[in-house]
């Protein structure tokens, strides 16, 4: 029955390569990656180093070599996947690694566009410098495709071809809370033949949240026979309270018998379903595996001690923080950052930092998630808030503080920062201050190509202006000048109010005079150019000039009306008058002689008013 | 006449004999700026800006020459060092105007003092042409010297106005950002000795103009006034 079992392995595997040789290529370049298991081991123990080649195995792969690390290849597969309805050859290379000694081994990449791979290595407990663990030794790691028996959570189907298992850590969780889940499909090889879609969680309470693109790829023996498994992670969320039954379906096509065992000869020869398949005994059939249901008990957030800077973040979580520059100047922005470190839903993470300071300009904080797994459960959220200081010393900013919800203490916890020092030295820009240091730096030596063209200092006076505005835009100062504006217009108006009526007279009538000298003027110039409409027209100012201030009027009051009523016996002044009306609008010509006359009159009785 | 050419000179002389009389004597011997130095004294901003230009920091040497030339605007070792340290800063160096020459004359101090002298003589002719009609070609006279003294006061504000809002720029390739916050998007930057003109202020940031017309906002730790504001 055993060499019946591996002949037929052998035919498989020769069909298999036939079948790789016949399909068609899938892609251009073939996707060669390797992964290392554990990724951290006891010197003496083996990791499991497997390169996997998806792709027509063309591609050049090389065999890293590590000082320390001993390679040695264990196994070499081949086979054909068909996912989505595309074939997909794929072999790989199983290689055990084994350390020579203790440290932290960096493996090349296999090819040059491959990541290179750590493994630690720890010392053996007891050796020096190890740490001594308090428990049993840890246990070597699995063997290459060992096992036989079906694994804890794993149900298969019916026909023993495929199952789905859902990883839940715990089964009781809170509200918003993320949970890291694994969702692993085993598919037993040849029966199988393509994988239709992602896989899903049963139910509308929950979501999946940061599916890896790329499962992991592993192979077991479950029940003697040979599996494919793949492991998506991710994480879960629900949405709502409750008790709720979860599960987690995949869509798969896979290859169902058509004819018992015992009546296929052929399978009675070689026992195993790849001859069904390949003489036709079997058809396609799309079957929905899913996982067991488990269930889930979703509880509400206590509303008790919750603390007013809780956003949501469920978790474990501790906060750093710090501040650069730790020296600046007043106005200089520094940036503040608080450092989130731990595992739980950092979508929720949020802190407004500091809002208000006192002598401080605080803007709003800026964050950046740098993930530390696949799915960002783990990791490290940094917040940076810009701040500007506007008084110089040295400035204390008070402690940060970050509030979460623990789901493993089931009570809000609040995690602190310690207070932070910055020492603020007042703005160059602001302060003459610097001006000491400065100085004495310069007088020292340290002098700069700047230097060498400069005139030299001055001798400095103790004396100083307590400011660089000038004096007459101060207001203070500016008060001294309208003061003294004000006195003196004070001063102007009394004095000219308590002048006696005769210097009062004797000054309208000096001013009076002057007006009538300079009609006088303007007559002269008339009479030279010839002009009776000018002449008149200064006479008659001049006349009311002069009577104007006899008669306590105003000089436009002197009409020809007024003259007439006050002077009827004087026909000269009267005639003065009239015919200054009349040679505007007449154009009456004089001669030299008439000028003369009336230029001699006039001034007679300007004379007489300015001696009366 | 001859009085009032005498009044006139005493009037314009005033504050230059009061600061004379006020004046510590020099210590050549000591150049460096005592510690306990307050306020702004030409001379002590002169030594404290080539200290900066000894030190290399051309934007406040620059900015502390600027301000020396605010107290002393005739002194050639300012204007010297000034141009100098602008252009080794590769900056264009720019000269004063004819205007600016005449109407900064004498320090923003000594020129308060002559505008209140002025104010004082046409006041006091003002009150004396009302007390008395004689004298009164030395009365005109000294109203006209008055109002010259007024006028250059007012004259040398002027000149000065712009000069009181401009800037240095003290750090080298300072941002100038589109909106006043430290997370603003840059959209050139200025070199260290340049001289803007600020336009409006915002929570610790400037609203600056370059001579070429461009504006946007630097923190007010990048430039500095020429005359400090509280």
């Amino acid at each position: 029955m055993s060499t019946r079992r591996t002949q037929g392995r052998w035919l498989m595997a020769i069909a298999g390569a036939a079948l790789v040789l016949a399909a068609p290529a899938v892609a251009d370049d073939p996707l060669v990656y390797a992964t290392i298991q554990p990724a951290q081991i006891t010197l003496g123990e083996s990791a499991k180093f497997t390169i996997t080649n998806l792709g027509d195995g063309t591609a050049p792969i090389t065999m890293p070599v590590v000082s320390g690390l001993q390679f040695e290849i264990v196994a070499r597969t081949r086979q054909i996947e068909i996912i989505n309805g595309t074939t997909l050859p794929s072999s790989s290379i199983v290689v055990r690694v084994t350390p020579q000694m203790a440290g932290i081994f960096t493996i090349p990449g296999v090819t040059p566009k491959s990541q290179p791979l750590v493994l630690q290595v720890n010392s053996l407990p007891g050796s020096a410098g190890a740490p001594r663990p308090s428990g049993p030794r840890a246990p070597n790691p699995p063997p290459i495709l060992a096992g036989g028996a079906i694994p804890k959570g794993v149900h298969l189907t019916d026909d023993g071809s495929a199952y789905v298992r859902l990883s839940v850590p715990k089964r009781e969780v809170y509200v918003g809370e993320s949970i890291p889940v694994d969702i692993e499909i085993g598919m037993r090889s040849g029966f199988v033949s393509s994988l239709n879609g992602l896989p899903k969680l049963t139910g509308d309470n929950f979501t999946l949240n940061n599916l890896s693109h790329q499962p992991e790829r592993n192979e077991r023996m479950i029940e003697g026979q040979p599996f494919v498994l793949l492991t998506w992670r991710s994480v879960l969320s629900v949405v709502k309270p409750g008790t709720f039954p979860l599960s987690a379906a995949v869509p798969l096509t896979v290859k169902i018998r058509t004819r018992s065992r015992r009546e296929s000869a052929l399978d009675d020869q070689f026992g195993d379903p790849f001859w069904q398949n390949l003489f036709g005994a079997s058809v396609s059939k799309d079957i929905n595996v899913e996982s067991p249901p488990l269930e889930l008990k979703v509880l509400e957030l206590p509303a008790e001690g919750r603390p007013a800077d809780f956003h949501g973040a469920i978790g474990t979580f501790a906060i750093e923080s710090d501040i650069s520059p730790v020296k600046a100047e007043v106005g200089d922005p520094v940036t503040l950052r608080m450092r989130v470190v731990g595992s739980g839903n950092f979508d929720r993470v949020d802190s407004t930092m500091l809002d208000h300071v006192e002598q401080w300009k605080t803007y709003p904080p800026k964050s950046a998630f740098n993930s530390n797994d696949p799915i960002g459960h783990k990791g490290e959220k940094v917040f940076e808030q810009p701040l500007v200081a506007s008084k110089p010393g040295v400035q204390t900013l008070p402690a940060l503080t970050f509030s979460y919800f623990d789901p493993h203490a089931k009570r809000y916890e609040t995690a602190r920062s310690p207070p932070l020092s910055v020492t603020i030295s007042p703005s160059l820009a602001d302060s003459t201050q610097m001006a000491p240091a400065l100085a004495a730096r310069a007088a020292s030596g340290a002098v700069d190509k700047l230097a060498e063209g400069l005139k030299p200092d001055h001798a400095a006076s103790q004396s100083g202006m307590s400011s660089l505005i000038p004096p007459y835009l101060q207001p203070r100062f500016l008060a001294l000048p309208s003061l003294l504006a004000l006195a003196f217009a004070g001063g102007w108006v009394g004095t000219r109010r308590r002048r006696n009526p005769a210097e009062r007279v004797a000054a309208r009538n000096r001013v009076a005079w002057r007006a009538t000298k300079r009609a006088l003027a303007q007559m002269e110039a008339a009479a030279r150019t010839g002009n009776p409409a000018l002449f008149f027209n200064s006479a008659r100012a001049a006349m009311q000039q002069s009577l104007a201030a006899r008669w306590q009027l105003a000089p436009d009051e002197v009409t020809t009306a007024e003259v007439q009523a006050r002077l009827s016996e004087d026909e000269d002044i009267q005639q003065v008058f009239a015919l200054a009306d009349e040679s505007k609008y007449s154009g009456r010509d004089l001669n030299s002689t008439d000028f003369a006359r009336w230029m001699r009159a006039v001034r007679q009785r300007l004379m007489a008013e300015h001696t009366r | 006449m001859k009085n009032a050419a005498r009044f006139a000179a005493l009037a314009l002389n005033l504050p230059l004999l009061w600061a004379a009389a006020h004046a510590e004597p020099a210590q050549p011997e000591s150049p460096q700026i005592e510690p306990a130095q307050v306020g702004y004294s030409a001379a002590g901003l002169y030594n404290l800006a080539n200290a900066y230009a000894r030190q290399g920091k051309a934007g406040m040497a620059v900015l502390n020459y600027e301000r020396a030339s605010l107290l002393s605007p005739n002194d050639p070792d300012i204007d010297a060092n000034l141009s100098y340290v602008r252009a080794s800063s590769h900056l264009p160096v720019s000269s004063r105007t004819t205007f600016n020459r005449l109407v900064r004359v004498a320090s923003p101090f000594a020129l308060s003092w002559i505008g209140v002298m002025g104010v004082v003589i046409v006041g006091v002719c003002a009150l004396a042409a009302q007390l008395s009609s004689r004298h009164r070609r030395m009365r005109r006279l000294s109203v006209l010297v008055g109002i010259c003294m007024i006028g250059i006061t007012v004259a040398n504000g002027i000149a000065l106005w712009p000069v009181l809002h401009e800037g240095v720029v003290i750090s080298p390739a300072t941002p100038v950002r589109v909106s006043p916050v430290p997370m603003g998007d840059s959209q050139f930057v200025l070199p260290e000795a340049d001289t803007v003109k600020i336009t409006a202020e915002h929570e610790g940031f400037w609203l600056i103009q370059t001579r070429a017309g461009r504006a946007g906002w630097v923190s007010r730790s990048n430039v500095a006034a020429v005359v400090p504001r509280k």
